[in-house]
C-alpha cells in the first residue's frame, strides 16, 4: 500500500532514480523496453535499477534522495538539451525530441510533453545561446576591468558580439531556415521576441551603454536590424568559413556608425543654426532699440 | 446478499456490490461484443471514428514505441496505432533515402530489400482486455482487415495487470476505464506497467458543462441510445447501462485528480465536442 501524500511541489523520484541508477552504470546502457519482450522476465541483462525506482515513497524520508529531487521543468530542460544533438539529423521535430529522451533513459512517449512542432525546442536553442554569449560577453568585461584586455571601440565589440552569437547557429544551419519559420508561428512570437529584444539589450549593456533618452531605443532598432539581416544572409551563404556573412556584418556595423556619425553631426549642426539664428535675433533687436533711442 | 459481499457500488443508477458489477459488466459486454462496432457507428452517428483519430494524434507515435491498449477490446485503437506508426515509418525511410543520392543501384535495391522487413520499425501493441468475446471479436477483425505484424492479444484485468513493471511506452485506455470497478487500481496499474517517461491516455465520456447542450445530449441518450440498443443489438438493458455509466462517472477535474493521486505528471484533460468525451494525458516521471 503506498501511502500518498500530497506535498506543494511534488518531485520526480523515477527521474531521480534513473539518473542515479544511469550515474553508476555509465558503460551498460539502459537497454530499451522495444528489444525486451514484454513476456520474457528480464533476465539479469538488465541492469538493476535502484530499489525505490518504479515504486517510490511520498513520505520524503529518503535524505540521500532529496538533493536528487528535479521539477518537471528541469527535467524537460534536460531533455530539450539532450534531443539537440538530434536535430542535424531529424530536424526540429518531435522525433529529435524523442531520441533526447532516449538518451536520459525515459521512454520516446516522453516527446508527447511537447509540442510536435518543435517549438519549445527551438526556443530552448535560442535561450540557450543567449545565456551563452551573455557569460561570453561578461567574462570579456571581467578582462577588461582586470586591465587584462583593452577595452573594444564601439564597432568591433559589437561585430565580435554578433559574429560569436552567430557562429553558435553553424551546427545546425542546415535546418536552421525551419526553426525561423517556427519562431514566426503566431503563437510562438511574443516568446520569440521577448528572447531576441532581451539579447540585444544584453549586448548594448556590455557595450557600456548607458544612453536614458530616445537614443536607447534607436540603438536597440539598429542592432535588431543588423542582427536578423545578417541571419538572414548567412542562411544562404556558402562561402568558405562564412566569410561572405562576416564582411557583410562588418559593412552593416560600420554603416551604422557612419549613420550615427551623421546624426550627431546634423545635431550639432542644428544646434549651430540654432544658435546663429537666436544670436542674429539678438543682434536685431539691439540694433533695432540702439537705433530706436538714438 | 450477506453484508460480507462488498462494498456498495453503482452499477449504472442501480446499486450493487463490487462483485456483482464485475459480473454484470462482464454480462453486458459478452452480450455486446458481436455488435459493438455496429452500435457505437450507429450511437454516436460515426464520430467515435473522429475521436479515436485524434487520439492517435495526440499520442504521435514513432516507430518503435510499446503500445498498451487496455480494454482495447475490439482493436480500433491498435488497428490506428498500426497504421499510424507504418506511414510515419515510410515517412522517415523516404527521407532516409533521399539523403542517399549518390549511392549506386545496387546499394538503394539493397536499402529497400532491408527496411522492407522492418515496415513497423519494431513497434508493438497489445491489446488487454477482460472479456474473452470481446477479443474473440478483435482477433476475427484483425484477420479480416488484414492486421497480423506487430500486435498481440491478452486476457487481462486492468486492476491486475499480467505484465511486468517498466514495460510499456504508452497506455491507452479507450471507453474502458468507465467499465473499472476500482478506476484507482487500474490507475496504479497503468503507472506501473509504464517506463519511466511514459505516457498515459485515456479517452472517455466525461461531463457536459454547457446545460443547453446538455439537456440535448441527455434527452438523445436516455430516448434514443436505448431504442437503437433494443433494434440493433437486441439488448437495450445493457445501452440503458452505458448511458446511466456515462453520468455515474467522474468528471473531468475529478479524474485529472485521481490520475495526478496514481503519480502520474503534466495531466491534464482536452474536451472534444464541449466535454461529451474528454482524453486525459499524463506522464510517469
Amino acid at each position: 500500500v503506498k501511502c500518498q501524500h500530497y506535498p506543494p511541489a511534488r518531485a520526480l523520484q523515477a527521474s531521480a532514480a534513473l539518473r542515479r541508477a544511469s550515474d553508476e552504470h555509465k558503460k551498460e546502457p539502459l537497454t530499451s523496453s522495444s528489444q525486451q519482450h514484454f513476456d520474457s522476465p528480464p533476465a539479469g541483462h538488465q541492469p538493476e535499477q535502484e530499489p525505490q525506482g518504479p515504486h517510490p515513497s511520498y513520505t520524503g524520508q529518503g535524505g540521500q534522495e532529496s538533493e536528487d529531487y528535479e521539477s518537471e521543468e528541469q527535467l524537460q530542460h534536460r531533455i530539450l538539451t539532450a534531443a539537440l544533438e538530434f536535430v542535424p539529423e531529424h530536424g526540429w521535430t518531435a522525433e529529435a525530441i524523442a531520441e533526447g529522451a532516449k538518451t536520459l533513459g525515459l521512454s520516446v512517449a516522453a516527446a508527447g510533453m511537447f509540442h510536435s512542432d518543435g517549438s519549445e525546442l527551438i526556443l530552448h536553442f535560442v535561450s540557450e545561446c543567449n545565456t551563452k554569449l551573455s557569460k561570453l560577453l561578461e567574462k570579456e568585461q571581467k578582462l577588461v576591468q582586470l586591465g587584462e584586455a583593452e577595452k573594444k571601440p564601439i564597432d568591433e565589440f559589437l561585430r565580435n558580439a554578433v559574429e560569436a552569437r552567430l557562429r553558435m547557429l553553424i551546427p545546425y544551419i542546415e535546418k536552421w531556415p525551419q526553426a525561423l519559420s517556427v519562431l514566426l508561428l503566431p503563437r510562438n512570437i511574443p516568446s520569440s521576441l521577448n528572447l531576441l529584444t532581451s539579447m540585444i539589450d544584453d549586448i548594448w549593456h556590455y557595450a557600456g551603454d548607458q544612453s536614458t533618452d530616445f537614443n536607447w531605443y534607436t540603438r536597440r532598432a539598429v542592432l535588431t536590424g543588423i542582427y536578423n539581416t545578417t541571419e538572414l544572409v548567412m542562411m544562404q551563404d556558402s562561402s568558405p568559413g562564412f566569410e561572405d556573412t562576416w564582411r557583410f556584418l562588418g559593412n552593416r556595423v560600420a554603416d551604422a556608425m557612419t549613420m550615427s556619425n551623421t546624426a550627431s553631426q546634423v545635431q550639432s549642426t542644428g544646434e549651430a543654426v540654432v544658435q546663429g539664428l537666436m544670436g542674429a535675433a539678438v543682434t536685431v533687436s539691439n540694433a533695432e532699440t540702439s537705433r530706436a533711442v538714438t | 446478499r450477506g453484508l460480507a459481499a462488498g462494498p456498495e457500488m453503482h452499477f449504472g443508477f442501480q446499486t450493487v456490490t463490487e462483485e456483482e458489477r464485475r459480473e454484470k459488466i462482464y454480462q453486458v459486454f459478452e452480450n455486446v461484443a458481436k455488435k459493438y462496432d455496429v452500435m457505437n457507428d450507429s450511437m454516436t452517428l460515426g464520430i467515435h471514428r473522429v475521436w479515436k483519430d485524434i487520439l492517435m494524434h495526440k499520442m504521435n507515435p514513432c516507430p518503435g514505441t510499446l503500445l498498451l491498449d487496455v480494454a482495447g477490446g475490439t482493436g480500433d485503437i491498435a488497428f490506428r496505432f498500426l497504421n499510424y506508426v507504418r506511414s510515419v515509418r515510410q515517412r522517415q525511410l523516404q527521407r532516409k533515402l533521399k539523403h542517399h543520392q549518390n549511392l549506386s543501384w545496387q546499394e538503394i535495391f539493397d536499402s529497400y530489400q532491408k527496411d522492407q522487413f522492418n515496415s513497423l520499425g519494431d513497434s508493438q501493441v497489445v491489446v488487454c482486455d477482460i472479456n474473452r468475446e470481446m477479443l474473440k471479436v478483435g482477433k476475427q477483425k484483425a484477420q479480416h482487415l488484414g492486421y497480423s505484424e506487430g500486435l498481440s492479444w491478452v486476457l487481462g484485468n486492468a486492476e491486475e495487470l499480467p505484465f511486468d513493471d517498466d514495460k510499456f511506452d504508452v497506455y491507452t485506455i479507450a471507453f474502458g476505464i468507465r467499465n473499472v470497478t476500482r478506476i484507482d487500481l487500474a490507475l496504479q496499474e497503468a503507472y506501473r506497467v509504464l517506463k519511466p517517461g511514459g505516457r498515459f491516455l485515456c479517452l472517455e465520456f466525461s461531463h457536459v458543462s454547457n446545460p443547453l447542450l446538455s439537456r440535448l445530449y441527455d434527452l438523445y441518450s436516455f430516448q434514443v441510445i436505448p431504442v437503437l440498443g433494443e433494434v440493433i443489438a437486441g439488448d437495450w438493458r445493457s445501452y440503458q447501462y452505458l448511458v446511466e455509466s456515462i453520468r455515474q462517472f467522474p468528471p473531468q477535474e475529478e479524474l485529472k485528480a485521481m490520475i495526478e493521486d496514481a503519480g502520474f505528471f503534466k495531466v491534464d484533460y482536452e474536451n472534444l465536442n464541449f466535454g461529451i468525451v474528454a482524453i486525459h494525458s499524463g506522464f510517469k516521471l
